[in-house]
């Protein structure tokens, strides 16, 4: 299928690009690797009078390290390069293990970290040819005005379903956002606003520039569970991160951060609470499992029920706590 | 949409084409540059048909504008299945592949080429777990795969031994 036309934009500077933001801010649409955006623009869900290809903007793809502060993850990183990054791996696992689950790694030498961030919400019944779509009266999320997923309501439920910002969650990670009038600095827990449209508090003239990962994040345990129907690619239909911080065998810090099943990420609340100060075993990470389960909200926005999946939270979440402390496990 | 003049560099050549802004890789590769090895296949990024290499990384020309990835600074080398012979005969890896029926309709064929030189570039002696976590962004609906794991195995062998031999069975066979 071919794209939409459109007029390519080539910034070399982040000024050039919010510059062009500015100016096109409903006609424009970034593009970094391509791997979201260009499938669905085939699909016709979105249809840009410009697109503005950023990767020839210099010093965005870049992975430094400052004693003392922490890493900060140029927005154009790929996600392969976190991948292979030694220094990720040793230091923040959590990441690691979830940048390595994103799609199929050709996919992954395209998609960015930028990219998995800003990455748009998904559901059965938007991710679909525009004859698709236009067939069932399309919906609220793009062309439309109801909801084939919850009949009657006004809002939209798609699934947030990019892997790392849930790994990220877990490792207090803040973005930089670039605008025409400089930069700010945001939590990614502040990023999303859990509404299936609007899924990300960026505004239209705004561009993720970096991704900083605290030094006080460094050295926590980790693991990145991830359902999914193909184990080589495929979003996730539920994923769930866990970054521990142990003495000995006893929890100190503990956070735990679900993707996939809700319109936004979400930190566990109380996850902390039911480790802290204990050992991890199967019984607290069983706990930490109905906590994570009672977070996730999964309506039919996937092939898989939602009953199903918010199961596999439960399940999933159990596996990575114990897999982040090293146990060994039954189920 | 008004066609414009770009540069690609593709197998080692400097092409102009006049195309459309929006037009993807795949298709300036197939009808502007008349290289049709590289395949739509799922035409949504998930199979792996229409793999190529951009300076060496495996990359899907589907997904691609090809406008983005214009020759400047000696950055974007594009390489297809085409670039994959040299000076005119098969590569171990291409040999290998008839050889141990890695290709049966041949449809995926050639972005698996892609992705196995790509591999094999960057890791001459893959572990089997290496070559399965490589190849698993590629979709093979004919061979159930274990005929191409044989021939990637021979075409390392055959590299190792300086030549393309790649047909020689071995006793274990």
């Amino acid at each position: 299928m071919s794209l939409p036309t459109f007029k390519l934009l080539r910034p070399r500077t982040v000024e050039e690009a919010v510059g062009m933001l500015h100016r096109y801010q409903d006609e424009i649409q970034i593009c970094a690797g391509g791997t979201d955006l260009i499938p669905s623009m085939k699909q016709r869900l979105f249809s840009p009078k410009y697109l503005m290809d950023i990767r020839g903007i210099e010093g965005l793809e870049r992975i430094r390290v400052t004693p003392g502060l922490g890493v900060e993850l140029g927005a154009l990183t790929t996600l392969t390069a976190v991948e292979d990054s030694g220094f990720i791996h040793k230091h923040y696992p959590v990441l690691h293990e979830a940048v390595k689950t994103v799609a199929s790694p050709i996919l992954r030498n395209m998609g960015t970290m930028g990219g998995n961030i800003c990455l748009d919400t998904r559901c059965l019944w938007y991710n679909q040819s525009l004859q698709w779509r236009k067939s069932c009266g399309f919906c609220i999320k793009k062309d439309g005005d109801l909801c084939h997923v919850a009949p009657g309501g006004k809002k939209c439920w798609a699934a947030f379903s990019a892997d790392t910002p849930a790994a990220l969650l877990c490792l207090s990670a803040e973005v930089n956002i670039a605008s025409p009038s400089g930069f700010r600095r945001v939590a990614i827990a502040d990023l999303y606003t859990n509404d299936g449209v609007n899924r990300i508090k960026i505004a239209k003239n705004e561009m993720i520039t970096s991704i900083y990962l605290p030094e006080s994040s460094a050295g926590y345990s980790g693991a990145y569970k991830k359902l999914r129907i193909r184990g080589s690619i495929d979003y996730p239909l539920a994923g769930v991160a866990v970054a521990l911080k142990r003495k000995g065998n006893i929890v100190e810090d503990a956070k735990v951060a679900i993707t996939g099943v809700n319109p936004a990420p979400h930190l566990v609340p109380d996850a902390l609470h039911a480790l802290a100060g204990r050992e991890v075993n199967e019984h607290s990470a069983m706990v930490v499992g109905e906590l994570a389960s009672r977070v996730a909200k999964p309506l039919t926005t996937s092939l898989l029920t939602p009953e199903y999946r918010r199961e596999m939270v439960r399940v999933f979440t159990k596996r990575a706590v114990m897999a982040a402390a090293g146990a060994e496990f039954s189920i | 949409m008004k066609k414009e003049l770009i540069e690609l560099k593709v197998n080692g050549r400097r092409h102009e084409v006049a195309i459309e802004p929006s037009k993807l890789l795949l298709d300036t590769l197939r009808e502007d540059l008349g290289l049709t090895g590289s395949k739509r296949g799922c035409d949504d990024s998930s199979c792996g048909a229409c793999t190529i290499q951009v300076d060496g990384t495996p990359m899907l020309s589907c997904t691609m504008v090809a406008a983005s990835y214009q020759c400047d600074n000696g950055a974007h080398e594009i390489t297809t299945v085409e670039g994959v012979a040299e000076h005119g005969a098969l590569a171990a890896i291409q040999k290998a592949y008839g050889d141990w029926g890695g290709s049966q309709c041949g449809f995926c064929t050639p972005g698996f080429m892609m992705t196995v030189r790509a591999l094999l570039q960057r890791n001459p002696e893959p572990s089997d777990e290496d070559i399965r976590h490589s190849l698993s962004g590629n979709l093979c609906r004919c061979t159930g795969y274990t005929q191409m794991y044989q021939a990637i195995k021979a075409a390392i062998l055959a590299e190792q031994k300086g030549m393309a031999r790649g047909n020689e069975r071995t006793e274990e066979e």
